[in-house]
């Protein structure tokens, strides 16, 4: 657990097929410490596929994955006590209350005692913004925002070292999802927590995002938000290019300023 | 075992240098080691934090804890040496309990739903994935070997929800099964004078046949659709791969209490659908065939004997392991959308009984060949 690592997620010559179609193809990754980096892609370029190999939900057809110094294998358990995941919808076990949820990975990873368990999942609700009258909910009589924010404490619940986030601001309204990027940012700050999101919202990019990393011709490119949108790649200047795109990196240079 | 603090006296002040991994893995140990400290004659505790080397919000959750505890008792808590990066995690933590309105067992349950809740619970608890038919047959074999309780708790609850609700439904549609085989059967046998043998003909037919035969299809229709749904519904929603990656295996605590706890259930209800079809075959004997219930009985004991029954419930657990294998892959097989489910569910159900029946025709030729 001292082991110290440079790259946090290392991904070396990553292929995925689907029948005849090539999704990725000799794609290498390498996420830092500490970073937040950003996933971004067309639709169909293998954004969610990419989280499911690094995760091993998905078994790619070549390639190596390395997660803090472990292999990804398919199906076989990652190092789950060192990361979280936050699902696009939550994911949350709709049969359990939140808190409930949030105490399932403590329960299942550790001998610690009821109470103290109950009261460290507390920690992690209230961290995340929510109250107790949220926690004893079950999650289908949660708002969309709450449920994410209820499946970020779930995520935090066992103190990762990655937390690999899919599209944590979709289906938020504007409000909601500055909040939403607002906590993220907090808890990268206030924890040593290296984050993988995928994300569409060109807001949280340019808000929050260290790196960014844009799948296209089914490899991937990697840097910051100032070099990557000089990139000269059709899809990136279309993508920066972009109306929304060009107000959100105007707001985040003029807070920068400020 | 890593020493996490060591203490050193001087009269009333105790000085407390931590050291090592305040981190959530060790956490048992650091309560332990907190606890242990012996606070005769204390008025004033000082934590030294520079020995620390990796620090987490469980961590710090227990210095904050004990510095409340001490707090309590009158004794004098001051944190030394913190690194920025420690000190912002106990401040962070402070912060948060300041807000503190939880009281231990707020989230405890209502004692008299207790029961039910938790059984409810931790139903909807067991959710996730099969690859194929293989991977079932390993589960339970890891299952057999070393049994958790969450298991045995879910094996219970399919019991209940399998075969203590179903009892109902199958004990009325054999008792009618029971009413319709006297009826056919005497008008046949009233040609001869034999009305007599209507309780032998009904007896063996709902013992080696009809009772299981019935209870089978009713539970392929309840609880086979069931566990499609179920599980498809979960496959949809993403739970299955969040259990995945919490680490817990799929099969396990999905597969097995279910198939394990219909392979109890489905016996159980065939000794009630038995018991309600012989009562319905005994009630039209008694009011339209002139058999009252003394010599129905009578009849019952000579035409029936142990082989009987036992060749109708050995078929239980036979269909009960083909419902729910059918049940739960035709779930896990769902992805995409609610229509894929609903296709699924019905494929489920067809199969199941189609299943059952090919199986009951085996054991009709295998048993007729065995003689037994």
């Amino acid at each position: 657990m001292t082991t110290e690592f440079e790259h946090v997620i290392r991904i070396r010559g990553l292929v995925n097929r689907f029948g005849t179609q090539v999704v990725h193809d000799q794609l290498n990754l390498d996420v830092r410490r500490d970073e937040i980096l950003g996933l971004v892609g067309g639709s169909g370029a293998g954004k969610s596929v990419l989280l499911q190999s690094m995760l091993g939900l998905h078994g790619p057809n070549e390639g190596t994955i390395e997660v803090l110094g472990q292999t990804i294998r398919h199906h076989e358990p990652g190092p789950h006590k060192q990361w979280g995941v936050l699902f696009q919808d939550g994911a949350l076990l709709s049969g359990l209350t939140v808190q409930e949820n949030v105490e399932l990975p403590i329960a299942l990873h550790s001998n610690i005692p009821v109470e103290t368990r109950r009261e460290l999942a507390v920690l992690k609700i209230f961290m995340v913004g929510l109250d107790l009258k949220a926690a004893s909910k079950y999650p289908n009589e949660l708002s969309g925002g709450m449920r994410k924010r209820a499946s970020l404490a779930r995520a935090l619940a066992l103190e990762p070292k990655v937390l690999f986030l899919d599209e944590p601001t979709a289906g938020l309204d504007p409000i909601s999802a500055t909040e939403f990027d607002q906590l993220i940012s907090y808890l990268h700050a206030n924890l040593d927590l290296t984050i993988v999101m995928i994300t569409h919202d060109v807001d949280t990019l340019f808000g929050i995002c260290d790196r960014v990393a844009v799948l296209v011709n089914k490899g991937v490119i990697v840097d910051t938000l100032e070099e990557i949108v000089k990139h000269p790649d059709p899809w990136i200047q279309e993508y920066f290019g972009d109306p929304r795109a060009v107000r959100a990196r105007k707001a985040a240079i003029a807070k920068v300023t400020i | 075992m890593a020493e996490f603090l060591t203490e050193k006296r001087q009269n009333g002040l105790l000085q407390i240098s931590l050291q090592n991994d305040w981190v959530f893995a060790n956490l048992n140990g650091l309560q332990a080691a907190l606890d242990a400290v012996d606070l005769g004659n204390v008025t004033h505790v000082e934590l030294s934090c520079s020995g620390i080397k990796q620090f987490d919000l469980a961590g710090a959750w227990v210095l904050y804890e004990k510095s409340l505890d001490l707090e309590e008792i009158e004794i004098r808590t001051d944190f030394k040496g913190f690194q920025e990066a420690h000190f912002k995690f106990l401040q962070h933590i402070i912060d948060i309990a300041a807000r503190k309105e939880y009281v231990p067992g707020f989230f405890d349950p209502k004692p008299n739903r207790w029961l039910v809740n938790g059984i409810r619970k931790l139903g909807s608890n067991t959710i996730d994935a099969v690859d194929s038919v293989g991977f079932i047959a390993r589960s339970v074999l890891d299952g057999i070997k070393r049994p958790s309780r969450l298991v045995i708790g879910e094996i219970i609850r399919q019991i209940h929800a399998t075969g203590t609700t179903a009892i109902p439904i199958v004990m009325v549609v054999c008792f009618l099964m029971g009413v319709v085989l006297a009826y056919q059967s005497a008008r046949q046998l009233e040609q001869f004078g034999a009305n007599i043998f209507m309780v032998d003909l009904v007896a063996n037919s709902i013992f080696r046949e009809l009772g299981v035969l019935l209870a089978a299809i009713m539970v392929a229709g309840r609880s086979g659709s069931a566990f499609a749904a179920a599980l498809g519904t979960m496959k949809l929603t993403e739970e299955i791969d969040a259990l995945r990656v919490l680490g817990l295996n799929p099969n396990e605590i999905l597969i097995i209490p279910r198939v394990v706890g219909l392979m109890i259930a489905l016996p159980l209800l065939t000794v009630f659908a038995n018991i309600a079809g012989l009562i319905g075959g005994a009630f039209i004997g008694a009011i339209v065939l002139d058999i009252n219930w003394f010599s129905f009985t009578e009849r019952l004991a000579t035409s029936i004997d142990v082989n009987d029954v036992l060749v109708g419930l050995s078929k239980a657990p036979v269909f009960a392991f083909l419902i729910a294998v059918t049940g739960t892959l035709r779930g896990m097989q769902v992805s995409g959308s609610a229509e894929e489910l609903g296709r699924l569910t019905t494929v489920a159900v067809v199969q199941s009984i189609f299943l059952i029946i090919v199986a009951d025709s085996i054991f009709t030729v295998v048993y007729s060949r065995i003689g037994f």
